[in-house]
Formats: C-alpha cells, structure tokens, sequence
C-alpha cells in the first residue's frame, strides 16, 4: 500500500497584462484572445483567490455579468458551465464564447457596466510543496482532510482534476490503487458536486460523507465477520455430528 | 506589539500555521531587506512592524532599513504622492533632484545589505531610485505600491516610471491600482491584525465602559461609521440615511474619526457634518485622538450595522474592520468595498442615502438575517483578509522569483 503524500499550495494573483473589458462584447474579444492561465484563472481559480465564494455561480464572469452587466440570463447560462467536464482550455473558450455570441445576437442593447465596475482579466502563480504528512490508510482519510488548508483541498481535489488521470481527484485515485474494497468511500467522493462547493464546504462534505463510509465498511465488515463465524460455527456443529 | 505566528492559532487555525511553517522552511536563510521611508506612523510601517517579526520567526534573514530625508525630500515626495493619487502637483526638475540626491545620500550606508540580498521589497515611492544606486546588486528586487496610482498625474508618473519599470516585479493592492509596467504585477490586498488594539476581542466590561462614555442608549439600534471627516466617506449622506431612518425607528448614529485641527479641508466637512446633525442627542460626532483603537473596536463592536458609504475609496480597511467584528456592513459601490461586501450575503453596496436607508431598515427588522450575515462577513475575513494571507502571499512571491519565475506552477 503506497501512502497518501499530502501537499499544500498557495496561489497569488497577477495582472494579465489585457486591457479591462466594460462592455459585453469586449468581454468576448478578450476571452477570445486570452491565454489558457487567464481563463482558467477566471473559471477555476476564483475558490482560492481572497474573494467572496458566490454560491450561485462559480466563475467570474458569471458573476460580473450578473451584478456589473446586469444580465441574468447570460450568468445562468455562464453559471452554467462546469470547466472540468471540458478536455481542454481551447474547449472551454469555445464553448464560453459560443453562449456571449448567443446572447449578443439576443440583446437590442450590448450590455455595459458602469464605470469603477470594469472587468479585469488575471492570471495567477500557484507554490505548491509536499507537506511532508502522509496518509497512510483510507481509514485515516476524513480525520486527515479536516486538518488540511484550503490550498491543499484545492491541490487534491480541483487542481488534480487536470492532472492525470484527468477529471479525477487525489483522494479517488489513491483509494482506487489500495488494496482491499473502498466503495463506500468512493461513492463517498462521487456523491460531491464538487464545482458548487466553496473549499472549505468541501472539506466538511468530504469528513462527512469519508466518516460516514468508514462507519458503513466497519459496520459491514463487522456482519460479515458475524456471517462468517456463524457459518464457523455451523461447519463445526456439521462436522462433530 | 508584533505577536508570534502561534499566538494567531486559536483564531486561524493550526494548519494556517503550519502550512505558513512549510513555506517558510522553502526560504530558510534567505536574505531579504524591507526598504521605506519611516519607522512609525502610517500603514506601511503598522505592516512592517508585523511582517519582519514574523518572517524572522520563519527562519528567514529579514531586515528593515529606513531611509532618512531632509523636511524639502518630504515635501517633494508628498507631493509625489498626491500626484500619484490623481492631484495635480507642479514638480520641478529641481524637485526630483532633491528626491534622486536625497537616495544617493542614503545609498553609502544601505548599499552593502541591498546589493548582498537575496530579495529587496521597496515599499511606496520615496526609496525607488534605489534599485539604479546598487548596480552590483544580485537579488531580486520587488516595487510595492500601497496607493491607488490607477489615475495619476501623468507628468509625476512619467518622471517616477524610470525608476520603477527597472524592478523584477511589482505588487500592488488592487487589480484597480495597477499601472502596466514591463514587469509581473501581483495583486496582494491589505489585510487586518487581529490581535491589535483595533481588532482583539474586547471583554464586556470595557464594552459597557465605552457605551457608557459615549453617553449610547443600550436599548436601542446603534449604527456606525469610522472614517476621518473627509467629503468623499460621505459623513453627511451618513445622516441623510439616519433622518430617513428615524422617521420610523430610534436608531442612533455614532460618526468618530480623527481630529481635523491641522487639516483645513477636515475642518470644513466637519462644520458640515456639526451643521447637519444640528442638536439631534442621538447623533454623536466624536473626535478621536489617533491612539484610540481600542475604543474604535469597542464603538465597532456596539454598532448593531456599520456604515461605510464612501463615494471614493482605496481599498476600505475600516469595512474589514467592521466584518471581522461580526456585522453586517453597509457600504459605496467603490474601489474595495465592492470587494468585501456581497450583496445579500456580508451587507449591501449601495449609492445614496436613501439606498442605506433601505437596506439598514430592512436589516433591523430581520435580526436573524442580520446575524446571519455577520458570521459569514466573519469567516469571509477569516478566509481572506488577515495578515497570515497576507504573510503567505509575500512569501509564495518570493518563492515563485527565486524558483520559479516564468510558470503558472512550481513544486518546490
């Protein structure tokens, strides 16, 4: 069995060097043109950056386009969009800018936010270190993740996601790779919508749901422990007469 | 009085604590020299004053060096300063002579620790030309701006940009404040020192004291805003939304800041404000020697909602201030306000006194929501806005210079 390494990281937030956008349709030409850092910074990012976890929408153009543009419509849809179904960045502008021109070929009026409310395009650097801690059993799962920092919930759980194997968290691959039987646990896992979650209700879902499914293996574990002794015990009796 | 980075446990927690340990082990021994222009008195010092302690405690080599001018650099460098901000300020060639020989002077007794050091931070203006002054210097060097240079005065800007376009990067406090440079522009906000004067949890006898000083009805709601008495925090929409409440509930209105004797334009909004409260027993205007944080806390603390209604604002500490204490803030669609209020979930941006009015009406009727809302305003600065983000933030830079410079991600 090969132990959990938990690592840690911490993120700081730059200027992309593109000009603000203050009207919808510069959103779409910058998005256009940014880099893959830009946009999954804006998409993917936001939960560790210092600002406030919306709970309705999940990136940052969603949200500027609901309080700044004041297009609801637009948010829902950008809201929408869950940047770890697509494969690639490319994929993600695409399908980003396939819904802006939709709604640009919807509205009369291109929407505009007033001025002090422009939208400012980041990007972001990320340290990541190996916090010399490890796991070493899926028991000791939820007790080590509610010890952990935001950053290193968003290492293992949102960043792995882009890692391979892509689309998966830390903690799925490393139970999958144990020996024994960790359904319970993954199901666990599985039963998080993890893109509506801010970091640290993902921690407290993840202790929840993890400790549930450790009580549920060991409940298991202990009927088939009874099953099998009395089937002992039945053998036995079998075997005397 | 600076604390050690385990006093902050109880209030961030022990994996905040060691996750800023395992940063600073990655930067055991490096040499890194803070470099502005005084040391007491304004925001860049209070920051200093935390940050090297701590840094020291994490193993890193970190000093502070002060620059000493005559009264004609200050002159020009406050000058610098307002023209920085947007004010348009007639600076002579002379004048940036002096500011270019005032460094120069300076330079014999700093150069040897700025040019052996492994990272230089140069906070605010006055010490920029520094960095051309140490030209064996072998460090990265770091140009952090506390002040809002998003509209300067060009011409300041055009004289100043030489100097700091040379840096290996620059910080900054806001997205908004940012100027383009041909350098990395990172984005560290302020943040707030729980266990100052101005943010420690206060024991309920020094609550009532303060009450009582203050002459404060403890029956009835209280709403407060701290600002120094200045035309663009908006002390007199502050009691436009009052009058507006008092029609229908018996609020009262604390408004404290500094004492405006030495400043004319302070003065004049104060007889504006004195003006507009007129005898109103239940509008309290209270002048505040620069020392008291701890009443400020207390009076924060008291407040059922704080107000924050600036027209204009850099990034609004006091609206830091007030979540942190638990309470909902009322606050401008401005500058940072409109990055620590959320609508509906930490307090409400509004734009005219009729707008605070509204939602502190709303509020006082719906206590559950209220409170609601200051637990979340808690954890958001919790989160976000306390000086251990701050501290890990720096260090993560120095991090990604030494290490990394160029990637999205490094390991280290």
């Amino acid at each position: 069995m090969s132990d959990f390494e938990i690592k840690d990281c911490s993120l700081l937030i730059r200027m992309s060097g593109l000009p603000s956008a203050v009207n919808l349709r510069e959103l779409r030409d910058r998005i256009s043109a940014c880099s893959p850092d830009v946009l999954y910074h804006h998409f993917c990012e936001t939960p560790l950056s210092p600002s406030f976890d919306y709970p309705d929408y999940r990136n940052d153009f969603a949200v500027w386009s609901k309080w700044r543009l004041g297009d609801e419509i637009l948010a829902e849809r950008l809201g929408m969009i869950d940047p770890y179904l697509f494969p690639s960045m490319e994929e993600l502008r695409a399908s980003t800018l396939e819904i802006i021109d939709d709604r640009l070929g919807e509205v009369t009026m291109i929407p505009w936010a007033r001025p002090g409310h422009e939208f400012y395009f980041m990007q972001a650097i990320t340290v990541a270190f190996d916090t010399g801690e490890r796991i070493r059993h899926p028991d000791e799962l939820d007790a080590a993740i509610d010890r952990m920092t935001n950053g290193s919930i968003y290492f293992h759980v949102l960043e792995a996601r882009r890692r391979e194997p892509v689309g998966q968290d830390d903690f799925s691959s490393w139970l999958s790779g144990q020996e024994g039987k960790w359904e319970h646990h993954l199901a666990a896992i599985r039963a998080i919508d993890f893109t509506f979650h801010s970091l640290s209700e993902i921690r407290r879902e993840l202790v929840e749901g993890l400790s549930n499914a450790r009580a549920k293996r060991s409940k298991h574990s202990a009927r088939r422990a009874g099953l099998a002794g009395k089937e002992r015990t039945r053998h036995d009796r079998a075997h005397d007469t | 009085m600076s604390h050690s980075l385990e006093a902050y446990t109880d209030i961030v927690g022990l994996p905040v604590i060691h996750q800023m340990q395992r940063l600073g082990e990655r930067l055991r021994g490096l040499r890194v020299v803070h470099v502005n222009s005084t040391s007491e008195g304004g925001g860049v010092a209070e920051i200093l004053a935390w940050m090297v302690p701590l840094m020291k405690e994490l193993g890193i080599d970190t000093s502070w060096k002060v620059i000493h001018g005559t009264p004609a650099f200050f002159g020009v460098t406050k000058s610098i300063h307002n023209g920085l901000q947007g004010k348009i300020v007639p600076l002579t060639k002379k004048d940036w002579g002096v500011y270019f020989d005032v460094n120069t002077a300076n330079v014999s007794e700093l150069r040897d620790p700025l040019e052996s050091a492994d990272v230089v931070v140069i906070h605010d203006p006055q010490p920029a030309p520094l960095l051309e002054l140490c030209p064996k210097r072998k460090g990265k060097w770091i140009w952090r701006a506390h002040i809002d240079i998003s509209r300067p005065d060009r011409a300041v800007w055009k004289s100043l940009r030489p100097y700091v376009e040379k840096y290996d990067a620059s910080i900054f406090s806001m997205r908004e404040f940012a100027q383009p440079l041909p350098h990395p522009q990172f984005i560290i906000a302020p943040s707030i020192d729980p266990l100052s004067d101005k943010n420690i949890a206060l024991d309920p006898s020094e609550l009532e004291k303060e009450r009582a000083r203050f002459g404060l009805d403890p029956n009835r709601p209280l709403l407060v805003q701290i600002s120094r008495f200045d035309r663009f925090k908006d002390p007199v929409g502050v009691i436009q939304a009052y009058r507006l409440i008092r029609k229908v509930l018996p609020v009262q209105l604390v408004l404290a800041g500094g004492g405006a004797s030495d400043d004319p334009e302070g003065k004049e909004i104060l007889d504006e404000v004195m003006g507009a409260a007129g005898d109103d027993p239940d509008i309290h205007v209270l002048q505040l020697p620069p020392d008291s944080h701890r009443t400020i806390n207390a009076l924060q603390r008291l407040a059922d909602i704080i107000i924050q209604k600036s027209t204009r604002e850099g990034f609004g500490l006091t609206v830091t201030e007030g979540l942190w204490k638990g309470k909902p803030v009322i606050g401008g669609d401005v500058g940072g306000i409109k990055l620590q209020i959320a609508n509906h979930y930490t307090g409400y941006l509004v734009n005219t006194p009729e707008g605070a009015a509204h939602r502190i009406r709303f509020l006082l009727h719906h206590r559950e929501q209220m409170q609601a809302m200051g637990k979340t305003a808690k954890e958001f600065v919790r989160e976000n806005f306390l000086m251990t983000r701050h501290l890990r933030e720096y260090l993560t830079l120095f991090t990604w210079l030494l290490r990394g410079e160029g990637k999205h991600t490094i390991m280290v």
